[in-house]
């Protein structure tokens, strides 16, 4: 014994509009296929390929960079982010602070008046580790063939 | 190990480029060096010369500045070579400095000789220079309508150009207005109208439907530039209005002074790309006597190939690489329509039907060139 099954009328038309469905979006993605070759000159082309070009040209001279891979690395942890941060902050509240002061009279009592100041001398002290730091980093470099 | 390059074009630039990202490590190291000499700072994109000659391209933008082409390792000169001494492993520049090697590439291309036909420099228009390619968009210009003849001389370099000058003068007139006034003849040297057979076979029926005449079996014999007649060693002659020339190309005078090779082509083998009795000296590009077309993508294909078995007798003290005879060339036939050609030793080319595509991957790549001379594709 067979049993034969018959398709409902209703998935059928569901199917059928199924299909005029994909046919439209096929239809459009044609027309759009064609727009987009109209539009185009050769002008374009140049302009886009030469840039496309200059792009992956420059794109692989940074990817073999590798002092800018070793800056990426190091810009890469979460205590660099932070000292850009503060750092970024700090040049920021100075910008505010030097806006908002009077311009300095000069003078040696001024300068000692400023030297009392326990946030110069924190200031100075900051300078100070930061060239003993980096003179010992750029030996480093130096050492390894880097600069 | 000491790399010296000699020749700055095309297959000079790309084999230096990968020679120096393979040998990178090495190069650090000191224990590999890459000298490229070359007889211009600058490097001139070739295959737009054609476009110069109609106007579709400034002679500026064919060119960029050598040194920034190549990779930073790689030690450049302008001091081209006057003297090959291979059996002493170096060769005498110009400047009079000597260069010593262990390993040889020599791609030095090829020069045009249109003097060696009386009356072909004078009589007919060219585009293989950046003045001849100017002069003949100028004359292109001028031309009002009469009789216009193309001559093809062999061997010459870029085997397509032959049939794409004759579309793109096809083009070239009737965006002006006056092909109906335009007598269009090609002359090809051989019995059919151009050297790879598939071409021909396609390139027939699509001069007949532009209205080209051709004549074939036609070698040029000289030109009588007064009476504006070109003759040919088979007896034949045509009047000319206006004659454009493809001119004979012949390898560069140092080649044949050092007696390299007849003509200027050095006997290379085939697969290896080694010169003929000089394991350690390549050859590459225009420069061999290969039986593959003289074009650009015939030495980007073939300095891939010795860069690698370089590197890797470098590396593993063998060749890893065989040359198969690859090219590929573009067409462009007229109409904003393109094809390709893609053939080697063993397969010729299958043509397809040219379309727009096609056209602007042309365009394209005559802007990716840069990329692809610095190794990038």
């Amino acid at each position: 014994m067979t049993t034969q099954t018959e398709t409902p009328p209703a998935a059928t038309a569901a199917a059928s509009d199924n299909i005029a469905h994909d046919l439209e979006q096929l239809s459009e993605l044609a027309t759009l296929v064609t727009s987009a070759r109209d539009a185009m000159s050769d002008e374009i082309v140049t302009r886009l390929a030469s840039a496309l070009s200059e792009g992956i040209t420059l794109l692989d001279r940074l990817t073999r960079n590798e002092g800018l891979m070793r800056l990426l690395q190091v810009l890469d942890r979460p205590e660099s982010q932070h000292l850009l941060l503060s750092l970024s902050e700090a040049l920021g509240a100075m910008s505010r602070d030097i806006a908002t002061a009077p311009p300095a009279k000069g003078g040696l009592v001024g300068l000692l008046r400023l030297a009392r100041e326990p946030g110069t001398q924190e200031g100075l002290r900051s300078l100070s580790l930061l060239g003993q730091y980096w003179s010992e980093s750029l030996r480093e470099l130096h050492r390894r063939g880097g600069a | 190990m000491r790399i010296l390059v000699v020749g700055g074009g095309t297959g000079g630039t790309i084999v230096a480029n990968n020679l120096a990202r393979r040998l990178a490590g090495e190069i650090r190291a000191r224990k590999a060096r890459i000298t490229m000499l070359s007889a211009s700072d600058r490097h001139m994109y070739q295959p737009g010369l054609l476009y110069v000659a109609f106007g579709q391209m400034m002679p500026d933008e064919l060119y960029r500045d050598q040194a920034s082409l190549l990779e930073t390792c790689i030690d450049f000169h302008v001091d081209p070579v006057e003297q090959f001494q291979l059996d002493q492993n170096q060769v005498r520049t110009k400047s009079g400095r000597i260069h010593e090697y262990d390993v040889l590439v020599i791609a030095t291309g090829s020069r045009i000789v249109p003097e060696e036909i009386p009356g072909l420099a004078e009589g007919a228009e060219t585009f293989y220079t950046e003045e001849s390619a100017v002069k003949m968009f100028k004359s292109l210009r001028e031309f009002q309508g009469g009789k216009l003849a193309i001559v093809v001389g062999v061997p010459h370099k870029c085997p397509i150009a032959p049939v794409e000058v004759t579309f793109a003068l096809h083009d070239y007139f009737k965006a002006r207005g006056i092909r109906d006034k335009v007598e269009m003849k090609y002359h090809y040297p051989i019995n059919r109208i151009h050297s790879i057979e598939n071409v021909a076979k396609w390139a027939k029926p699509e001069f007949d439907r532009i209205g080209v005449e051709y004549e074939t079996l036609f070698n040029v014999k000289e030109v009588d530039v007064k009476n504006k007649i070109v003759k040919s060693e088979e007896g034949t002659e045509t009047e000319y209005d206006l004659l454009i020339s493809i001119p004979a190309h012949r390898g560069m005078e140092v080649i044949e002074k050092d007696k390299l090779g007849v003509g200027g082509w050095i006997p290379t083998d085939r697969h290896q790309l080694t010169m003929e009795g000089h394991d350690n000296v390549y050859v590459l590009g225009d420069t061999t006597n290969l039986p593959v077309s003289k074009t650009g993508s015939a030495a980007h294909f073939e300095a891939e190939v010795v860069a690698e078995n370089i590197a890797s007798i470098m590396k593993i003290g063998a060749p890893v690489r065989e040359y198969d005879g690859k090219v590929y060339c573009f067409i462009e036939a007229g109409h904003d329509r393109a094809t390709y050609a893609m053939f080697n030793y063993k397969n010729p080319p299958d043509l397809k039907p040219p379309n727009k595509s096609m056209h602007w991957f042309k365009m394209s790549y005559n802007q990716m060139y840069w990329t692809s001379v610095r190794g990038l594709l």
